[in-house]
């Protein structure tokens, strides 16, 4: 499969696949990640799974760019294709979402939009897993897809200054859940009473890429029993 | 317990030591002080063996309270400094009684100064490092920058001899600064004419800077390559949004981004550039991996030298 093996500053590596995102892929990235972990030890300070990448940082003195550019190149070289790809790994999680117009501002503007009704675009949102791609953006953000194309939306010209906690969300071909509140430029479509990062657990974060999440629709009463707020 | 009571809080005043590392996967960025060499030049000069923290503060505005007798310096950016209205070599470290109003001001060149106390601001770590990440909220006292009034715990202040100053500044001002950089990323799928002007035009640094990054101005860079799918991003990264105008990214940056990168600026250079002020002349010079990591050594080399007749 075609890769390049290249430099990420002066402390870094990367690995970046042709391929297009797909789990498959996400799931080679991730175990090369944890074989990294194995075979550097403490001399690797930090790494991270993007969608079609793995990026490698390593301590100032313990880093030995040939062994490690070699060890790397060996590892991609070893992912033949994806079909045989071991895709077992990643935890299945279901996120109650309330799905009302009071949590979600532009529930019904997507309605419009696409030309569905509201109960359509719940029945889109929710009637699908979603593989857990990428991390970043803010503490626990998860970039999750595909979501169905009859759904994709761009996201807002001006971003909202303020997207409240438990916000989901949609944008392209992608949906995520706002752990905490933030500025955000994607469609909210409704809110989950879940919380979703926390500094006190271990880990901080309730969903890890390679995870595959679904939504399931809940009451008003029930978002709020599960300590859901509006 | 021992305290410092925030009397002013200056402009974006935060607590920082070395950085928050291993947490790319929760989104959450190193942080750490902007200029490590004037971090690490504090700790040395106090005694300090442990990362403590210090108070990073922009432009030489902060006016501090300590409740006890206290040892203390300023590096980093070079301030007036003021201690009960007598002002005092800024470059020294000085014991002032308790409820001794210490006021630092109007720094002449530089952007990052480093207050640091003897035992070092003792707030609770957050995830293995006390340096504070705004956007995050996460770290320092309350996860965000300080304001007027904070209380911040100080540590055991235990026995030491202050060490000299071992002349590590990243503050020396100059009229072109070189970013060294090693390419990578996007780099090979630049268009040509991107890739003559970052390497050959002169660039400015302008006042969109913060501890998130540094954006520069120039010529405009076409990179000619349309949004990517989120990777992640590093320290030093040269990230060219639609508009063509680079940003260098910096300790508090976004952990991914989507924007093309031409590859990153080493970390000395990274120090050097936090600590100019807008208007400061930029050029990019390439340089390989290799090159890189003989500058690394020699700049840790350098380092350990001048550090050793103290406490090392």
């Amino acid at each position: 499969m075609e890769f390049e093996v290249g430099p990420a500053g002066d402390l870094g590596l990367r690995l970046a696949f042709a391929a297009s995102p797909q789990p498959a892929l996400t799931h080679r990235l991730l175990s090369i990640q944890t074989a990294a972990r194995e075979a550097f030890a403490d001399a690797l300070i930090d790494s991270l799974v993007g969608y079609s990448t793995l990026t490698l940082f390593y301590r100032p003195l313990t880093f030995e760019r040939d062994r490690a550019t070699d060890w790397l190149i060996c590892q991609a070289e070893a992912v033949q294709n994806l079909d045989t790809a071991n895709t077992a790994g990643g935890n299945t999680i279901t996120l109650p979402v309330l799905y009302h117009p009071r949590v979600a501002p532009d529930l019904e503007w997507i309605a419009d939009s696409k030309s569905l009704t509201t109960q359509a675009v719940i029945d889109l949102h929710c009637g699908a897993e979603y593989f857990a791609y990428a991390t970043g953006f803010a503490p626990g953000f998860c970039y999750l897809g595909d979501i169905a194309e009859a759904l994709a939306v761009p996201r807002l010209d001006t971003p909202r200054q303020r997207v409240p906690r438990g916000a989901v969300a949609i944008a392209d071909r992608q949906t995520a859940v706002y752990p905490c509140e933030s500025p955000g430029g994607w469609r909210l479509i409704g809110a989950c009473p879940l919380t979703l990062f926390d500094l006190t657990a271990t880990p901080a974060s309730a969903l890890s890429i390679g995870d595959t999440i679904r939504f399931e629709p809940v009451s008003e009463a029930e978002y709020r029993s599960l300590g859901g707020t509006f | 317990m021992r305290a410092l009571l925030v009397v002013r809080a200056g402009i974006a005043t935060t607590v920082q030591d070395g950085g928050r590392f291993g947490q790319l996967r929760e989104g959450i960025p190193p942080s750490g002080a902007m200029d490590w060499s004037a971090l690490r030049t504090g700790q040395h000069r106090l005694g300090h063996q442990k990362d403590e923290a210090a108070l990073e503060f922009a432009y030489g505005e902060l006016q501090v309270q300590p409740t006890d007798h206290c040892s203390l310096l300023v590096t980093g950016a070079p301030v007036t400094l003021a201690i009960d209205g007598a002002i005092v070599d800024h470059n020294a470290v000085h014991t002032v009684p308790p409820g001794a109003l210490v006021a630092m001001s109007a720094s002449t060149s530089g952007v990052y100064s480093y207050l640091h106390l003897r035992g070092g601001i003792n707030t609770t770590p957050c995830l293995g490092s006390r340096s504070t990440s705004p956007r995050e909220g996460i770290g320092g006292l309350h996860g965000g920058y300080l304001r007027d009034g904070d209380i911040l715990p100080l540590g055991d202040p235990g026995f030491h001899h202050p060490s000299p100053d071992p002349g590590l500044s990243r503050t020396h001002s100059r009229d072109m600064l070189t970013l060294r950089f090693v390419t990578g990323f996007q780099y090979g799928e630049f268009s040509d004419p991107a890739k003559k002007l970052l390497l050959e035009q002169t660039f400015r640094v302008t006042p969109k800077a913060n501890r998130m990054g540094v954006a520069i101005e120039g010529p405009t860079l076409q990179t000619g390559i349309r949004a990517l799918l989120s990777e992640a991003t590093c320290h030093g990264a040269i990230q060219i949004p639609p508009d063509g105008n680079p940003i260098i990214l910096l300790n508090d940056r976004q952990t991914v981004g989507g924007y093309p990168k031409a590859g990153a600026v080493i970390a000395g250079d990274c120090e050097r550039l936090a600590q100019s002020r807008p208007g400061q002349r930029v050029r990019f010079v390439a340089v390989s991996p290799e090159e890189a990591d003989r500058i690394r050594w020699l700049e840790h080399h350098y380092t350990e030298t001048k550090l050793e007749p103290g406490q090392r």
